[in-house]
């Protein structure tokens, strides 16, 4: 058998756990394992095993993963989510859907100080939701809204999953930060227009709610935003303007968050407490995923599957726009099934050679779209994680129902991706402007 | 087996608070830095030794309450469609195959901590001993280990009062 049908092997092993119900970690070093036993030696292989779980554990630029964790937890055990909603309730209350409107505005602000898809649709879900149940809101659109704008916390910085892929793909962080903003912008935009129209064709969906004065407008901006404003401006922007390395802006955003919300009484010692152990489990996760990514690439690079394939796109007579559809779709389609974090660590092995190396692509511009492809997966059946944690906050709600508001939102994000894939400088521009 | 469990459960729930102190201190650590470079214009020697070495301990000593807990992301929609007798059957082999591999994993990586002891391998600047923190991961690896061990038992047990 050839190197690459051994290859081909392993990664149809490696479904065949993933449906069996083995943790993605556990199936990507388990099957990366047994490859490279395969095709080099047992010997080799737990050597390779040991010492990748070691290096990626004391892996310098995987260190700022538990602090920007950390950093949006503390966040949200310090009810600043709570505050970022009541000012953009404030704001946009008023208005069909209005609620729904300001949920997308709170999870851009929140994505502001949480890295996370998930957070940011827990946390936000958890407040909005009763808020716009007061309101009448129809479930499909409050629950799926929600849902939908846990992406804006993966594309707004700070941003696991742009570290997850920087470090994957050997990209800088703060370059993937930058490139990530005008996205998450154009992202929220499009959902707020969406709720817009929806609402405007079918008032019922979302009733407006009551009208604030301008006193009580300015009032909440008071609340949390201007915290979360300098917390941004200290961690982000200081690792833009080169004040911090990545790992120095994750322990100072933390600990601004930290310092800000125990002086204002904001965060008590359960709070705290709470956090680390939030941040410990989720960092846990991550970790083994790298872990077992890591070990999945070392068999994916001895079985030479992803050479094998970036020269066979390259004899392909397609345009590189088409083999680039092509990619999305595989991702679109494994999104279906897979967690964003894992099926990103999963496959910049395989396609980020033919995406970069071979067809041209720039690899921020690659990280972006990517980023954007699997957070639609983590909306979409049979395994929307965020629809699935959405369901966990409104118990009431029926899994379809979220599902059957899910659509819109969908449509917003491939609005977003065609855009994204035709105006390539809406990605380029600002990472341009800092190099 | 309950009480196996409980203790289990209580010495997780230990490794993960002390991995909550760490990460507090490698936060701190940074910080200090930063200050002391803006400050004093010096810098710890070592910080990011220090800090990776300090990263491993936490994500070794959460590895278990991680998993104790389900935090692993798993895909749960196909099996739930197959006959409970089927689903055991296949979650059983599953178990059992990453049991076996964390357990020659972490034999394994206690033989690489070994290996360094002996050659005295040492970080380049802080000049600390790699064999502690290696063993802080076996040691992590282990526990994952007996609580997939455990989830094993629970499914064994299962099967028999079928």
């Amino acid at each position: 058998m050839s190197e690459a049908a051994v290859g081909i092997l392993g990664i149809l092993l490696f479904f065949a756990l993933l449906f069996l119900r083995m943790p993605i970690a556990y199936a990507m070093a388990l099957v990366g394992f047994l490859g490279f036993s395969w095709l080099v030696s047992a010997t080799a292989a737990f050597r390779v095993v040991s010492m990748d779980i070691f290096s990626t554990f004391t892996n310098h630029s995987f260190s700022l993963i538990p602090m920007f964790v950390w950093m949006g937890f503390l966040a949200y055990h310090a009810g600043m989510g709570t505050r970022l909603y009541h000012f953009a309730y404030k704001l946009l209350g008023h208005l069909p859907g209005g609620l729904a409107i300001a949920t997308q505005g709170t999870c851009a602000l929140f994505g502001a100080i949480c890295g996370s898809n998930t957070a940011t649709a827990a946390t936000i879900g958890s407040i909005s939701l009763p808020e716009m149940n007061k309101y009448n809101y129809d479930p499909s659109l409050s629950t799926a809204s929600v849902a939908a704008g846990g992406a804006l916390g993966a594309l707004i910085p700070p941003s696991v999953i742009f570290i997850v892929y920087g470090v994957a793909a050997g990209q800088s962080i703060e370059v993937l930060f930058l490139a990530g903003i005008i996205p998450g912008i154009l992202v929220m935009s499009l959902y707020m227009i969406t709720i817009y129209l929806l609402t405007l064709r079918r008032p019922s969906l979302g009733p407006a709610g009551p009208r604030s004065g301008w006193g009580e407008r300015l009032q909440s901006l008071s609340g949390g935003v201007w915290e979360v404003l300098l917390i941004f401006a200290l961690s982000v922007g200081g690792l833009f303007i080169g004040w911090f390395t990545p790992t120095e802006a994750g322990a100072v955003g933390a600990t601004g968050v930290l310092l800000l919300t125990m002086a204002t009484g904001k965060l008590k010692l359960n709070g705290l407490k709470q956090s680390l152990k939030d941040t410990t489990r989720t960092t846990a996760m991550i970790m083994l995923l790298v872990a077992g990514s890591i070990i999945f690439s070392r068999f994916m690079a001895v079985s030479k599957l992803p050479f094998e394939l970036a020269s066979w796109a390259a004899s392909l007579e397609l345009p590189p726009f088409a083999i680039m559809a092509l990619i999305l779709l595989i991702y679109l389609v494994l999104g279906f099934f897979i967690d964003a974090l894992a099926l990103i660590l999963l496959t910049i092995p395989i396609f980020f050679p033919v995406a970069v190396d071979t067809l041209g692509y720039d690899p921020i511009w690659f990280g972006v779209i990517i980023v954007l492809v699997v957070a639609m997966g983590v909306i979409t059946p049979p395994v929307g994680m965020n629809v699935y944690i959405i369901k966990g906050v409104s118990k009431d709600v029926p899994l379809e129902k979220i599902f059957s508001g899910i659509w819109p939102f969908l449509l917003a994000l491939i609005v977003c991706l065609a855009l994204l894939l035709s105006f390539p400088e809406i990605t380029t521009f600002l990472p341009e402007l800092y190099r | 087996m309950k009480k196996i469990g409980k203790a289990v459960a209580a010495l997780t729930r230990a490794m993960d608070e002390i991995a909550g102190y760490f990460l507090v201190a490698a936060v701190f650590l940074i910080v200090a830095n930063i200050v002391a470079g803006v400050v004093f214009n010096s810098y710890i020697l070592g910080t990011y030794e220090y800090v990776g070495f300090l990263t491993a301990a936490v994500i070794g000593l959460s590895l278990g309450y991680c998993a104790l807990q389900g935090g692993h992301i798993a895909v749960d929609f196909l099996v739930e469609k197959f006959p409970p007798r089927a689903r055991l059957v296949l979650e059983l082999i599953t178990g059992l195959a990453t049991l076996t591999f964390f357990a020659f994993s972490s034999w394994h990586i206690v033989l690489y901590g070994l290996d360094t002891f002996r050659t005295g391998e040492i970080a380049p600047t802080t000049t600390l001993p790699l064999y502690p923190f290696i063993f802080l991961v076996a040691l992590g690896l282990l526990v994952l280990g007996v609580v997939i061990l455990l989830r094993v038992g629970k499914l064994l047990r299962k099967a028999v009062e079928r």
